[in-house]
């Protein structure tokens, strides 16, 4: 286990409970990293801080910054900027709550992993618990690195996360935007073809299946300069132009357009059982998860359901913040498409709480075709601590 | 209008629409330069080989890649482009999922992609994917190229037009089993009753996500602080406050949850304590 280094320490409050926590980055960006060199011959670059008009050297405790307002320069120390962000108590107050279904993805930036300190672990959890019950996300503010930032407190991945929050308007609209007319509809065959090109390419989310290729391919690239050889020269892709009803009419021809090349191929080799069982296995799933205890909430998601205009949706909506379970049992009932099951077990990548249930479904129902396509989903990517959560969340289920 | 900061073709099926990225997040940030504290000079940033000291412009910097044995390997645009050409100029989508089943730590950078030119044609064709995804109310996944490196991105229909979003890889989110201080196990496992109370305080305190609410604080707060600093040449900088006490997990958890609900019910049924939380919940609600 790599020992994370928490980035902050404080208090999550709500009413006048109080949650000692710690916060940790939830991601680890795989970018590769360069350095500034001088093209001609690879010589670093190194940053010198100068005078616009002396251009000599300035050192870094000299320098201070200045607000530009109309050409004028107003100065400010630093004490001064660190004073207008006030002394902070170090608390996440959560505000109020609001329906997770609610916030669109769009407000959501960066986001941590909120571990527990001093005794909170049983407040923690009292917390994270009714989140995911009530399907719901605790709003507030807290100050990291002298700024304070909205953010959100909700369940992650079975822990709680918090996620920074874009303020409203730094968000464009489109009325920001100039954008040609697009009152020229396209025709009835168009929608048609193009709606079943759309049905050919729906798939479960299965976020570990994508994996960045571009990414070896600049490795792939640095070797071959490395050994004095010519980059692979660039292949264009042949312009398709012409009319659009032939070019739909050829892709749907084509069967599966370029379906998922590149992890195609690697699911050819890694996952085969996945990929099988996913195109493969229609509603083998229906009966899977009722071991898992699908509860009363079941009706409660179809009313929740209501607002997205479909059963299937509401279905994977309930997923976004709970127990792939449930989800699936909803699923079942409304006989809608595909694999319900390996659907589950994607949710649950992210909510964490899905991949008990799928465990949970591994246990009772272990014959199914999507049942081993869960499985070899989720082991790709938990390690082998993930087996004792499992089990807890799904006692906790039987218990609620 | 946003400037664009890619421009190529998307493309479905045999479908390539020419389309143009451009950021769907504005910086609404307080900027400042740095300046020398006495002068006043601006500052600004040289950049110089390390060996020779000499200036370096711009367009002669290249990325360099230091390999084990300390060789440095140097890479310019026309060898990322070519490290994988196709990928660098189109978004081509893979399949489609429901928007639902991803979770939003997923979601990166949020963009609007456009139609690139007016062309009779490319404009139709973008006006199909967007009814059709519009009418699928899914989202397209897809990849793209920016600045070197590769995103997995999420296509949708957003007010009759489309936007994108670039994607964390799952690899690059952290698993809460990394994470000794997420607590986990069957001991110490919430009883239900106590979920419950939590929930109902949940409840008491639930309003509706209305983001103009929110205003940036801390933007608000700088801005203030350079008007008093035009205005008088100085700031007041006020006795730094004692920090309050460090508060520490309740010794009784239910007693603390239905103190709180007694509260937040108490406030609501007298209709003054609620507070803002309270108000455009009725209001909505008297509306419908």
């Amino acid at each position: 286990m790599t020992a994370a280094r928490s980035l902050w320490n404080g208090t999550i409050t709500f009413g006048s409970v109080a949650i000692p926590v710690k916060l940790f980055s939830a991601t680890s960006p795989h970018t590769l990293r360069f350095r500034e060199v001088r093209a001609s011959d690879g010589v670093r670059i190194e940053h010198q801080r100068v005078g616009a008009e002396s251009g000599e050297e300035i050192a870094y405790g000299d320098i201070e910054k200045a607000y530009d307002e109309d050409g004028k320069q107003i100065l400010l120390t630093k004490e001064e900027i660190a004073a207008a962000e006030g002394t902070h108590p170090k608390v996440v107050a959560i505000e109020h709550f609001v329906r997770a279904e609610e916030i669109d993805p769009v407000f959501y930036d960066k986001p941590y992993l909120v571990g527990a300190r001093d005794g909170g672990d049983h407040a923690y959890r009292v917390l994270l618990a009714a989140l995911e019950q009530s399907e719901k996300v605790g709003i507030g503010r807290f100050v990291l690195r002298s700024r304070e930032n909205l953010v959100a407190v909700r369940p992650l991945g079975g822990a709680l996360g918090l996620q920074t929050m874009r303020f409203d308007d730094e968000l464009v609209d489109k009325d920001d935007l100039e954008v040609p007319s697009l009152r020229r509809t396209p025709g009835d065959r168009e929608v048609k073809m193009a709606g079943k090109l759309v049905e050919m390419l729906q798939d479960d989310w299965k976020p570990e299946e994508h994996e960045d290729t571009y990414r070896e391919a600049v490795m792939d690239l640095i070797e071959r300069k490395r050994k004095g050889l010519k980059p692979k020269k660039a292949k264009r892709r042949p312009e398709e132009g012409g009319d659009l009803a032939d070019a739909l009419e050829a892709s749907l021809a084509g069967g599966r357009p370029k379906r998922r090349t590149s992890t195609e191929r690697k699911a050819a080799t890694k996952d085969s059982a996945s990929a099988k069982a996913s195109s493969g296995t229609k509603g083998s799933s229906s009966t899977s998860s009722s071991a898992s205890g699908s509860k009363a909430s079941s009706s409660k998601k179809a009313s929740s359901g209501s607002k997205a205009s479909s059963s299937k949706k509401a279905s994977s909506g309930s997923k976004a913040s709970g127990s792939g379970s449930k989800a699936t049992t909803t699923k079942a009932s409304s006989g809608s498409k595909a694999s319900s099951t390996t659907k589950a077990s994607s949710g649950s990548k992210a909510s964490g709480s899905g991949s008990k249930a799928s465990s949970t479904k591994n246990a009772t129902n272990s014959g199914s075709k999507a049942t081993s396509a869960k499985r070899s989903s989720s082991s790709k990517t938990s390690s082998g601590k993930a087996a004792p959560k499992r089990k807890t969340t799904t006692t906790k289920k039987a218990g609620s | 209008m946003a400037r664009s900061l890619w421009t190529g073709s998307l493309s479905f099926g045999l479908v390539n629409v020419p389309v143009q990225l451009v950021s769907a997040v504005r910086d609404q940030d307080v900027h400042f330069h740095q300046v020398h504290k006495d002068t006043g000079e601006r500052v600004q940033t040289r950049r110089v080989a390390s060996t020779d000291g000499e200036e370096v412009d711009w367009e002669d910097i290249a990325k360099g890649w230091e390999t084990d044995d300390g060789e440095m390997i140097v890479l310019t645009d026309e060898d990322f482009d070519a490290a994988a050409p196709e990928k660098t100029r189109t978004v081509d989508i893979d399949l489609f999922v429901d928007l639902q089943d991803i979770d939003p730590v997923y979601f990166d950078h949020p963009y609007w992609l456009l139609p690139s030119g007016d062309g009779a044609g490319p404009v139709r064709a973008y006006r199909l994917l967007v009814d059709v995804m519009g009418n699928a109310g899914q989202v397209a996944i897809g990849r793209i190229v920016l600045r070197a490196k590769e995103y997995l991105v999420a296509l949708r229909e957003q007010d009759g037009l489309l936007s994108l979003t670039t994607m964390r890889f799952a690899d690059e989110l952290r698993s809460p089993d990394e994470i000794d201080a997420i607590p986990q196990g069957a001991k110490g496992k919430p009883s239900k009753r106590e979920v419950d109370d939590a929930v109902a305080l949940i409840g008491e305190l639930t309003d509706e996500f209305r983001p103009s609410r929110y205003d940036d604080c801390h933007r608000v707060r700088l801005l203030r602080l350079i008007d008093e600093k035009r205005r008088s040449g100085k700031v007041e900088i006020p006795e730094p406050e004692p920090e309050p006490q460090a508060q520490k997990a309740p010794k009784d958890l239910m007693a603390a949850l239905e103190e709180s609900l007694a509260k937040a019910r108490g406030a609501k049924g007298k209709g003054t304590g609620g507070g803002k939380a309270e108000a455009p919940k009725r209001a909505a609600k008297t509306a419908a």
